[in-house]
């Protein structure tokens, strides 16, 4: 008891330099805990003692009768005399039976007035006749305190003379006292809340203690952690009651360091069956350090955090705790350990957090393709999710040596990229075809991978060598123009394959491609991960993986030059990415096109107003494999002729995704229309025709069409990095200050470099304006 | 012209500032029975002072006003209701201010931790006089207190001149591109000697003297009156966002004056003749267009420029707002602090 004083007085003190801590305060902080020891009450009348039992049977529980109640001790000779002690509020209290408010006038006047004993039996006093006094000990016990100030004043006035008890006017003012600090911590003023604070050290007591964690509270939030540690502490050391303490622990947990929080943790009592009062939380604790761990690589977890989570998660079947110790080691670049606890989550449940880290987990150890078939289902569910299906996608297409993917799954992997216009995505699909020596498919990709990324150095390197395998000598021609000075590999084309012909390979670093962000999610999936909580940041998974792809390039360069520039011997499996997975047409144009580029079906020009309307469709599909819009569309316009309804649909959806990959959303809205969707067809198609809406409003200046567009987009589909550029973008040139700054900051959030951009315009506007 | 009238502004603000503030005195002034209306019509049982214009919140004006109104009643036990509940609900924020608003359909009350300097200023004043009228000096602590914050935190010096910032955020060089904006209706020109009294800190003095010659400076428009709202950057105009107006705020400017002592036709009779066109009503008036937008005859609004012709002219009040019944909290504040003022200072007028 005596330490807790000299714990909290400097505690105290030290709030807001008031000195005016009065010793005759001090023995509050250090006795008032709530135990009271009235004896038992002795009374001639009945109906008083049937209502002092009532009010007391709890609070003398198990106490000493009245005999060896405590007694004040005769003043020793030449000692100042007693003070006299105004019992009024004590009685009154007693009386009616009001306990809390008994225990808690016992505990203050025994802070007033440290020689002081309560009476053995508060009731025994006959009640007082005062009617007026007792109306007002009414008002204070319902807590009136305006209207009990006002009833005093009355009184004053209309019996001159007559004065409150001295004890009515402490308790109100201190009521009041109490009122405001609550309502000043409600309304975050911790100032004030330590302010009144200081000045009214009876609040702080067991009692109450609701107040002493505002304190406390106030404490940590103006940087005076020490303060609320020992304010907090000084509750463990003496407020007796079990959920009382657990909630002061509970409530310091997220405003004290780990150092500050195991002080108090020490401070645990045992329970009757053995265990620690504290465990849950010591388990609360030690996940957060392990979280907060996964997503900063920099700090280090105790090992006895790392077993006690490890514990908890074999134990305990549940999909939470594997899921932190997964994003822990994924982030500590321990991809194999991270796939155990991940695989344990997703086995507990299939979820997309726990799909996102497993899938994260497998890019790492290089296996993409279990990547892909891992994340797949849940690649809608966010955009972290997306980040890292495409992720898997760049990296399965990336492998080296390449590997067959299966039609299906390259099918897929298609509409996909098409969707969330990932550049890189569509780069090494560009690859992919290339070295599949699908020239004219490579070149489709590189081209769609400039639309979306007009500046992408690696996507115009991909198109100058397509182009030159196509013979196409002007189109070289004009990317080299365009990169003079930019890039010296396009620059240096011919000298580049002429020292590779001499057997100098050059380093797989010179095709350095953008394969960071090939083989990294660009968001971060953490982030969308509520029941990991530890917001973990996309770890780099893999530096090594992409650029290999660049690297077999340039072997296959070398190869082909060695040999014959337009022989298709090396050719493969034929590279068949299509917008549409679900298709027969597949099957199809496998046995259809096995072998040479030159007998695809669909490389002829043929008037497909001479197909059959379903042959025409097939035709569309195939087209638009070649990249091919134009034409696919007018082949789609013949498949609407069909009678089947399923056939119309497929061609009204085809020739709607063919205009749109042309950029006309117009005719791909009016395309759409032509024929009944699956809910699934119309949403995605609604999708993309709004995003191409939004962008052309953009581009044309109509900036609150394009807003207006986003805005009936965000209400089908997430919204995408790109488009709330363009969001943000719109709004800047709105004059929407805040909504812009508002948009780029969430966009730069995700750690998207268009976002910081944006949020610089947004700020250079400000200060010129200003 | 300009520079003429402003010279008497301040001759004017000399001479009173010198004499006529000794004459506030703690003596009723406020008839039990115009109280005990008000009071049955505004104030409730917890303390609280009820604006039922404005979907029945409070806010620290209406209860600086109460607890004003309160002391010129001589009601002490309504002074501790009310200032119990300012007190608890209302001294919440850090720096030592009031919040200003407290909405009794909100949860917590108080949302909003800004504070509005004329409620502070209404709240320690009323302090204030409490404090020596009544011999109570926990309530003198606690108005140099708040005085002091009040100096610290809304008074600043711009252009040469001491001005009341209306609130602590919002309305600074800093926080506004017109900035900074006052609120002529906020300088209370009756405190500045009390509160001179109690804290050296600010020149209190200064500051009334500075406003009532801003007042001159800030008239415009065909009725030569003076915005609710300005802008004090560089010339003084309406400030941005808020109505051009000579409204519900400014319309009080004239009682503050001639509640402080001020009886200078030069400063009085333009504002008389601006917000009254018809003689007896009073409008509320676009600045740049001088029209009367709105037509307000509620005896509280009406008793002001009938005050002025008192002041001026030993002209008696009309019966129309001679005696008091509730309307309105605003007006009927405002009612009872014009009839106070008419009991004190002139009976003459009755």
């Amino acid at each position: 008891m005596k330490k807790s004083t000299l714990l909290i007085l400097p505690i105290i003190a030290a709030f807001a330099g008031v000195a005016a801590v009065q010793l005759d305060y001090v023995p509050a902080l250090a006795t008032t805990n709530g135990s009271v020891r009235p004896a038992m009450p002795e009374s001639g009348d009945p109906a008083q003692d049937a209502q002092a039992q009532d009010g007391y049977v709890v609070v003398q529980s198990g106490r000493a009768p009245k005999t060896q109640a405590p007694k004040p001790a005769a003043p020793a000779p030449g000692a100042a005399p007693a003070p006299k002690v105004d019992e009024t509020a004590l009685r009154y209290f007693a009386r009616q039976g009001d306990k809390r408010r008994l225990e808690a006038e016992i505990a203050r006047l025994r802070a007033l007035y440290p020689g002081w004993t309560p009476p053995d039996d508060p009731t025994s006093v006959a009640p007082q006749a005062d009617t007026a006094l007792d109306a007002m000990w009414k008002l204070y016990a319902a807590g009136k305190l305006p209207e009990l100030r006002k009833a005093i004043q009355e009184r004053q006035t209309s019996e001159p003379g007559w004065k409150p008890p001295a004890d009515m006017l402490q308790l109100v003012e201190l009521a009041e006292s109490r009122e405001q600090l609550i309502n000043a911590s409600d309304l975050k003023q911790y100032d004030t809340v330590i302010r009144i604070g200081s000045s009214h050290n009876s609040l702080l007591t067991c009692s109450d203690v609701d107040v002493l964690w505002r304190v406390a509270e106030a404490f940590a939030k103006t940087d005076r952690a020490a303060r609320a540690k020992d304010a907090y502490g000084y509750i463990l050391d003496n407020c007796t009651k079990p959920e009382e303490r657990l909630a002061t622990v509970q409530k310091a947990l997220p405003l004290l360091s780990r150092t500050d929080l195991d002080v108090l943790l020490a401070r645990e009592k045992t329970n009757k069956d053995g265990g620690k009062e504290f465990d849950s939380i010591r388990n609360d604790l030690a996940r957060k350090a392990v979280a907060d761990a996964g997503s900063d690589p920099k700090l280090a977890v105790s090992p006895a955090d790392m077993s006690r989570v490890e514990k908890l998660a074999n134990d305990i079947v549940e999909p939470s705790d594997p899921l932190i110790l997964g994003w822990y080691y994924l982030r500590r670049n321990d991809p194999v350990s991270a796939e155990k606890w991940f695989r344990l989550s997703h086995d507990r449940e299939n979820a997309a957090s726990s799909s996102q880290g497993l899938a994260l987990a497998m890019i790492a150890q290089s296996r993409p393709a279990e990547a892909e078939a891992t994340i797949y289902e849940w690649r809608d569910s966010s955009d972290g999710a997306k980040a890292v299906y495409m992720a898997a996608v760049a990296n399965l297409l990336a492998q080296d040596p390449p590997v067959e993917i299966a039609p299906a799954i390259l099918q897929r992997m298609v509409p996909e990229v098409m969707m969330a216009k990932d550049a890189n995505a569509a780069q090494q699909l560009g690859w992919y075809a290339y070295l599949l020596n699908q020239f004219e498919t490579a070149s489709g990709w590189f081209s769609t991978a400039l639309l979306w990324k007009p500046d992408d150095e690696p996507s115009s390197y991909g198109l100058v060598l397509t182009r030159e395998q196509l013979g196409d000598t002007a189109g070289v021609a004009d990317i080299q123009r365009r990169w003079a000075g930019k890039s010296d590999r396009i620059a240096r084309l011919g000298e580049l394959r002429n020292t590779r012909q001499r057997g100098l390979v050059p380093s797989p670093e010179r095709f350095g491609t953008d394969t960071l962000t090939a083989t990294q999610p660009t968001t971060n999936p953490g982030a969308t991960l509520p029941q990991d909580g530890s917001g973990v940041a996309a770890t780099p998974l893999s530096t090594t993986l992409a650029p290999t792809l660049a690297d077999r390039v340039a072997e296959t360069i070398a190869r082909t030059r060695a040999t014959q520039p337009q022989n298709s011997q090396y050719q493969t499996e034929p590279l068949q990415p299509a917008p549409e997975p679900r298709r027969t047409r597949s099957l199809q144009q496998t046995t259809v096109n096995t072998g040479q580029r030159a007998s695809r079906g669909c490389t002829t020009t043929i008037d497909p107003q001479t197909l059959s309307p379903d042959r025409a469709v097939t035709r569309g599909w195939c087209l638009m494999d070649m990249n091919r819009p134009l034409e696919a569309a007018a082949a789609f316009e013949r498949g609407l002729l069909s009678r089947s309804e399923a056939a119309k649909s497929d061609a009204a959806y085809g020739q709607s995704l063919a205009y749109l990959r042309a950029g006309l959303a117009d005719k791909a809205a009016v395309a759409a229309s032509k024929a009944r969707q699956r809910q699934s067809r119309q949403i995605e198609l609604d999708t993309a025709l709004l995003a191409s809406r939004a962008t052309d409003s953009f581009t044309a200046g109509r900036y609150n069409e394009a807003l207006l567009a986003l805005d009936q987009r965000a209400r089908i589909a997430p919204e995408r990095n790109d488009l709330m550029v363009l969001r943000g973008y719109a709004y800047l040139n709105l004059n929407r200050l805040s909504d812009a700054q508002r948009v780029f900051e969430a966009v730069a959030a995700t750690g998207s470099k268009d976002g910081l951009r944006g949020m610089a315009t947004v700020r250079a506007i400000r200060n010129k304006e200003y | 012209m300009r520079l003429y009238s402003l010279a008497l502004a301040v001759l004017a603000a000399l001479v009173w500032s010198n004499t006529s503030m000794g004459q506030t005195s703690a003596k009723a002034h406020v008839k039990p029975d115009d109280w005990q209306a008000y009071k049955s019509h505004f104030v409730d049982t917890s303390g609280r002072v009820i604006d039922d214009a404005n979907g029945k919140i409070s806010h620290s004006e209406s209860q600086g006003y109460g607890l004003l109104l309160a002391y010129l009643a001589n009601s002490k036990a309504d002074f501790d209701l009310i200032w119990s509940f300012t007190r608890t609900e209302f001294l919440l924020r850090d720096d030592g201010l009031a919040v200003w608003k407290w909405d009794p359909n909100s949860k917590p009350h108080v949302t909003d931790s800004n504070n509005a300097s004329d409620g502070d200023i209404l709240i320690a004043y009323a302090l204030t006089l409490a404090g020596s009228g009544w011999n109570r000096n926990d309530l003198t602590a606690t108005a140099k207190t708040m005085i002091r914050a009040i100096g610290k935190a809304n008074v600043i010096e711009a252009q040469k001149q001491l001005l009341l910032l209306p609130g602590v955020t919002g309305f600074s060089a800093a926080d506004r591109e017109d900035g900074p904006v006052i609120n002529l209706s906020y300088w209370i020109f009756e405190v500045f000697p009390k509160f001179a009294a109690l804290d050296q800190a600010t020149d209190w003095n200064r500051l009334g003297k500075d406003g009532l010659s801003l007042i001159d400076v800030a008239r415009g428009g065909p009725r030569s009156l003076p915005a609710d709202w300005i802008s004090a950057r560089t010339v003084f105009k309406p400030a941005k966002g808020f109505p051009p107006e000579f409204g519900y705020n400014a319309l009080r400017i004239p009682l503050y004056m001639m509640r402080a002592g001020v009886t200078d036709r030069a400063q009085l009779e333009p504002l008389r003749q601006g917000m009254s066109p018809d003689g007896t009503n009073v409008a509320i008036v676009d600045i740049p267009s001088g029209t009367a937008t709105e037509t307000l005859t509620d005896p509280g609004y009406t008793i002001i420029p009938a005050l002025v012709d008192c002041v001026l002219d030993k002209k008696k009040l009309p019966e129309s707002v001679r005696s008091f019944r509730p309307t309105l909290y605003y007006p009927s504040t405002l009612h009872l602090l014009s009839l106070s003022f008419v009991y004190g200072q002139h009976p003459e007028c009755l």
